[in-house]
């Protein structure tokens, strides 16, 4: 327990009718990358705002380091965040702007200096100390925004979606130097984005919210690999959601009136349940044996994306899935229309329920 | 849709008209007659009767005194109004009414207003009864007709300018950069100090300038409040042009004052010129 840096235990938020967080519980651990997840209205911001100590919860409890934080300001805890529009004050350099955290803690003038010149570096902009925010390109502006929180050495480093603003290479860019930054400083991290490839890119475990709760949390390719839920499946990655029927015995019917397929459910009254299968595991041909779910499909669509040729199919029962099986020449010479079979190792699809 | 320049400048004819008629034309002639012999002639000698009489000097030194003052008092109070309207009002009809009631005496004549004031502020008026009845005072206060009077006269007409001028710009201060203050450790008065009063700065200069420059100017309450005790330009440029009917001495005055206070407020601005810069 002594690892958790930040406890968030059952917290509520209601706005009003508005219920912004419906009882959230989240165990982070020191120096560890967690990003919350989710949508724009799913309550992650209120969250990250709620341990930042901007927005007091209607009920449950914050600890950081073991400390209660019901009733402490946001100057008085132990975290530092980096805003989603930067918020770089406009009439402060750059040096201003970092100085102004250890200012507020009173360190000596020599102690401030030295620990503004470090973070300056530790970001990259030795010698743009002097300019004022307008003076800097929008990149320059996140790493000050970025120098302006790690400089108090907090326990915490809150990230409200602060690579929104910047165009999708340097977003890029500074995600692998986010990285680099948090292994460097071992800091906690809690990272706030509506990305998944950005929480996939960077976080140790991801908070996959949804409606003002934590509808999964573990790691990337756990959650990639075992989505909980249909939600959480269609957020993280691209995935082909397939409605099957399940029978009286328990078998799980990909098509009506097909085979009984090779999934099953256990019997507790389930009717319909989803088939989730990535794109990049649903292979052309009929696959070899026992092993392998292969179904006929007509070919609808076909676009190439680079490193592989992209497939809108439909199935028998109309239902569309995508696929996409690389670049082989026999994908060159498919023309929309054509007859296809499509297959899939069954260890690669999960089943969800509705 | 894009002006081109020829499309601007016809655009501009309207108020440059304006402008030219109304304003520079009387200006010039303004000039002019300062720089006039009653007789005919051009002269100096207006500015040096002006400049080397005591009387002329104290009504300047008056007036600026008096607009000084003004300024500060507005300023003191219609920063925490302005501050209450946008940070505390939080429904916008809210502010909307705020915004009306500011406005209302506004549209009410000054000198209705004036007489106001002697009623509250007379030797028989409202603070004075008030005071004597509380026994915090034995014989009434002399606050009516002198300074004091002129400048709570002033102050309150000029409070809704200096207010909403500072409203439009403290609106436009992002609640982010104070978040970001009190997340670096900040306690509210020293976010306040360090963030949200240098970037409402503009709109503290602007609201000073125009009160300022209205307090100068005015006639009408300096008139009616100082009862015949206190002199200020404005009045005595009045006298000059309707009781001695010197319209030299009267431009002269003009002129003076007009320079005084544009020197005033050029180094006003030159003060903050690098701060409003890095803000603005």
């Amino acid at each position: 327990m002594t690892l958790d840096v930040v406890v968030v235990d059952s917290l509520v938020k209601r706005y009003g009718p508005v219920t912004a967080l419906a009882g959230v519980s989240l165990a982070v651990r020191r120096g560890e990358f967690i990003a919350l997840l989710g949508p724009s209205g799913c309550g992650k911001t209120t969250l990250l705002r709620a341990v930042a100590g901007f927005v007091e919860p209607t009920s449950g409890e914050i600890r950081i380091n073991g400390r209660p934080m019901r009733g402490v300001p946001p100057n008085l805890r132990p975290v530092n965040t980096v805003f989603q529009q930067f918020a770089l004050f406009p009439h402060m350099t750059a040096s201003e702007n970092i100085a102004f955290g250890p200012r507020r803690q009173r360190l000596s003038p020599a102690e401030i200096h030295g620990r503004v010149r470090d973070a300056l570096a530790m970001v990259g902009l030795e010698g743009l100390g002097a300019r004022y925010p307008r003076e800097l390109s929008g990149g320059q502006q996140q790493r000050v925004a970025l120098a302006r929180a790690i400089v108090n050495r907090p326990e915490v480093l809150l990230l409200d979606e602060p690579l929104g603003a910047l165009d999708l290479k340097l977003r890029k860019r500074m995600q692998v130097e986010l990285k680099r930054l948090h292994q460097q400083l071992g800091m906690t991290f809690l990272f706030v984005t509506h990305d998944q490839e950005e929480a996939l890119a960077m976080a140790d475990r991801i908070a996959v919210m949804r409606e003002g709760v934590i509808v999964q949390l573990g790691s990337g390719a756990q959650i990639y690999r075992n989505p909980a839920t249909r939600y959480v499946a269609d957020f993280i990655g691209e995935a082909n959601l397939i409605t099957c029927q399940v029978d009286a015995s328990g078998a799980v019917q990909i098509t009506p009136n097909g085979p009984g397929g090779p999934y099953r459910m256990p019997a507790n009254g389930t009717q319909q349940v989803s088939l989730m299968v990535r794109p990049e595991s649903v292979r052309l041909g009929c696959g070899a044996g026992a092993d392998h779910v292969a179904l006929p499909a007509t070919l609808k669509d076909k676009a190439f994306v680079g490193s592989t040729y992209r497939l809108y199919l439909v199935l028998a029962d109309g239902q569309e899935i995508a696929a996409e099986p690389g670049c082989g020449r026999e994908v060159d010479e498919l023309a929309p229309g054509a007859a296809v079979w499509v297959h899939w190792h069954k260890d690669a699809a999960r089943l969800l329920e509705d | 849709m894009r002006f081109t320049s020829a499309n601007a400048a016809f655009l501009m004819l309207g108020p440059i008209a304006f402008f030219v008629l109304f304003f520079l034309a009387p200006f010039g002639l303004l000039i002019a007659e300062s720089f006039m012999r009653p007789q005919g002639g051009v002269t100096l000698s207006n500015y040096i009767s002006v400049l080397s009489d005591g009387y002329y000097w104290n009504a300047l030194i008056n007036t600026l005194l008096i607009s000084l003052w003004v300024t500060v008092v507005s300023f003191l109070l219609g920063y925490p109004l302005a501050y209450f309207i946008v940070f505390h009002v939080r429904r916008p009809w809210g502010r909307r009414l705020i915004y009306v009631l500011l406005m209302t005496p506004l549209f009410t004549s000054n000198i209705v207003r004036a007489f106001g004031w002697i009623v509250i502020l007379g030797r028989r008026g409202i603070v004075n009864s008030s005071l004597l009845a509380l026994g915090l005072i034995n014989t009434p206060l002399d606050i009516l007709y002198g300074k004091l009077s002129i400048i709570i006269g002033l102050a309150y007409i000029l409070l809704p300018i200096m207010a909403l001028s500072i409203c439009s710009v403290l609106q436009t201060v992002d609640r982010s950069l104070i978040e970001a203050a009190r997340d670096l450790g900040a306690r509210p008065s020293r976010a306040f100090i360090a963030v949200t009063f240098p970037l409402s700065l503009p709109g503290v200069v602007a609201g000073s300038i125009i009160v300022f420059a209205l307090s100068v100017s005015a006639y009408v309450i300096p008139s009616i409040l100082s009862g015949g005790r206190e002199m200020v330009m404005p009045i005595l440029i009045f006298q000059q042009y309707a009781a001695t009917f010197r319209p030299d001495i009267g431009a002269t005055l003009s002129v003076v004052l007009l320079a005084v206070t544009l020197l005033l407020i050029g180094s006003y601005l030159i003060l903050f010129e690098r701060r409003l810069r890095a803000v603005g």
